[in-house]
């Protein structure tokens, strides 16, 4: 069962600064796959990598990753 | 439209896991194929000598190395990637043991297979490796 789910505005990010999603998985020392799964909402990272993340782009995490209202909406009621 | 940033090709990280993995794996795996051929060659294995046991528990050395390289592997990738290998290491573990009881009771009831750890076997080995393809392909 999945949970809340999270949005993220890693391919905006990424397009912005001209990346390949290989070229961000290599410097977010992660795999293609993994920057593909983050980008298509398949995979919520973990917290060490959302920092990792946030780091990066010089943003704070609740700029790039919103949790999708609707669902947390519905799971806290 | 697709871009020169929808490029789906591997990552320098990704291309250098891979080599390493591959450095490890791929002797372990020419070594067991060598032994396995020396051992169908030469064991013995379906005569009386003593020795035969020797050459039964060879190709084990070989296949640990295997599952040493597997092991590395898993704790080379990145998270999202270990997930996936778990998710398909789970898999074929309750194949192989789904496919142990299912042969197990058969054996009780009378139908017992001569072959029934080699079916394990390949049952587990099967689930893996096509829940590892399945996610490789998401």
């Amino acid at each position: 069962m999945r949970g809340t789910t999270v949005r993220n505005r890693l391919r905006e990010l990424r397009d912005a600064r001209g990346w390949t999603q290989g070229a961000l998985a290599d410097r977010l020392d992660v795999s293609r796959q993994t920057v593909n799964a983050l980008e298509t909402g398949r995979y919520d990272p973990s917290l060490p990598l959302a920092f990792r993340i946030a780091r990066l782009f010089g943003e704070p995490i609740e700029a790039i990753f919103d949790p999708d209202d609707a669902t947390a909406d519905a799971q806290s009621s | 439209m697709t871009s020169r940033l929808d490029s789906v090709d591997r990552s320098k990280g990704d291309r250098a896991k891979a080599r390493a993995y591959g450095r490890e794996f791929w002797p372990g795996m020419a070594a067991y194929a060598l032994v396995l051929a020396a051992v169908l060659s030469w064991g013995g294995l379906d005569g009386h000598s003593s020795w035969r046991f020797v050459w039964a528990l060879a190709p084990v050395l070989p296949a640990a190395w295997i599952a040493r390289a597997v092991l590395r592997h898993v704790r080379r990738v990145d998270e999202y990637q270990k997930l996936l290998l778990l998710q398909s290491l789970a898999v074929g573990f309750a194949v192989a043991m789904l496919t142990a009881i299912t042969l197990g009771f058969l054996g009780t009831a009378g139908l017992s297979l001569a072959d029934a750890p080699w079916i394990v076997y390949g049952a587990g080995m099967l689930g893996w490796a096509v829940t590892g393809i399945c996610a490789g392909r998401r």
